[in-house]
């Protein structure tokens, strides 16, 4: 078989599947090529065997097996769907958020210094909420004198007793 | 109806595609769990048994890929796969019988692309133009594939014979 053998078109000949002009050309060199003329005729073999190997009917074991999975899906899907519920969805995101935190404060790197800084704040924190509790205790306990002295003047007004005649 | 309508064809396409009846039952329940969760993909617009086809191809081709079938052989070309057709005398279906199971055998040698444009054309009998839908190609490329499959179909035949014709 020599590069002048039209083999590319040898397969799409056998099956009918070429031009006229094509045909014509294919035709002519068969006459004189008993390479090209085998191998034709193996294509045509190996075509016919490929068209007889039969259909398979499908066994009622693989039938029962894909009878089943639309069911199984069904089970499968109703966890996902309790999951995927739009109300959910809010605590779904708050649990996010904290797991986001917690993995922050434990995956840092500088993890002491972090906790040292956060105790620093509650520090303060707590220092800035019992100086404000000292201020309202002070505040509450001027507000008591100022009562008093108010009510003790007012009774020394005694604008209430009839005047005597 | 998804399994009446398609589960002939699936299979069919996973046995000749992989050669083994077992793997061939096993493919084809895992092609049906990827029809029901892909499902929901689906256009209307399109063809659903090009589609399905397109999907099936897909699984079979990456599975082909994943676990390297052509390293196992293909099931022994048994009475399952002979068709009775006893008309031409006992010499003449003796040789016909032996080229297809040399045929069969060697669809494994054949690059995946390649064997499943085969299939889908000289077994399932399909025409250029359904094929290039369901693959998703170029008519030119399935016919180049077809043409590409069945020479070295035909080539392993001619040396079979030749071979034997020498002893």
């Amino acid at each position: 078989m020599n590069c002048e053998c039209p083999v590319e078109l040898l397969s799409l000949y056998a099956e009918g599947e070429v031009g006229a002009e094509e045909r014509l050309q294919v035709e002519a060199h068969l006459l004189t090529c008993p390479s090209c003329a085998e191998l034709l005729s193996a294509l045509r073999e190996t075509s016919a065997s490929l068209r007889a190997i039969p259909e398979l009917e499908v066994s009622r074991e693989l039938l029962s097996r894909l009878y089943a999975i639309p069911e199984k899906k069904k089970r499968f899907s109703f966890s996902l769907d309790f999951l995927l519920r739009p109300s959910l969805q809010p605590v779904l995101t708050v649990a996010t958020i904290f797991l986001i935190l917690v993995s922050v404060y434990f995956f840092n790197p500088n993890k002491k210094q972090f906790d040292r800084v956060v105790d620093r704040q509650l520090h303060l924190g707590y220092g800035t909420v019992e100086k404000i509790y000292a201020k309202a205790g002070s505040v509450t306990d001027s507000l008591g004198s100022y009562k008093d002295t108010f009510l003790g003047s007012l009774k020394k007004l005694k604008f209430w007793e009839k005047p005597k005649d | 109806m998804l399994v009446n309508t398609y589960s002939k064809r699936i299979f069919n396409l996973a046995y000749r595609f992989a050669g083994s009846y077992q793997e061939a039952e096993d493919l084809t329940q895992e092609i049906f769990l990827k029809v029901y969760h892909s499902l929901t993909k689906y256009d209307f617009a399109k063809n659903f048994t090009a589609w399905l086809i397109t999907l099936s191809k897909n699984y079979l081709i990456d599975e082909y890929r994943r676990t390297k079938w052509e390293k196992k052989n293909r099931d022994d070309f048994d009475d399952r796969l002979l068709s009775a057709a006893p008309t031409e005398g006992p010499e003449a279906n003796l040789i016909r019988e032996e080229n297809k199971r040399m045929v069969w055998k060697s669809l494994n040698v054949l690059s995946s692309e390649i064997r499943m444009t085969v299939i889908l054309r000289d077994i399932q009998g399909k025409s250029y133009e359904e094929i290039a839908e369901e693959l998703d190609l170029p008519v030119g490329t399935v016919k180049s594939r077809v043409n590409r499959g069945r020479l070295q179909l035909a080539k392993i035949l001619q040396d079979r014979k030749e071979s034997a014709d020498e002893l």
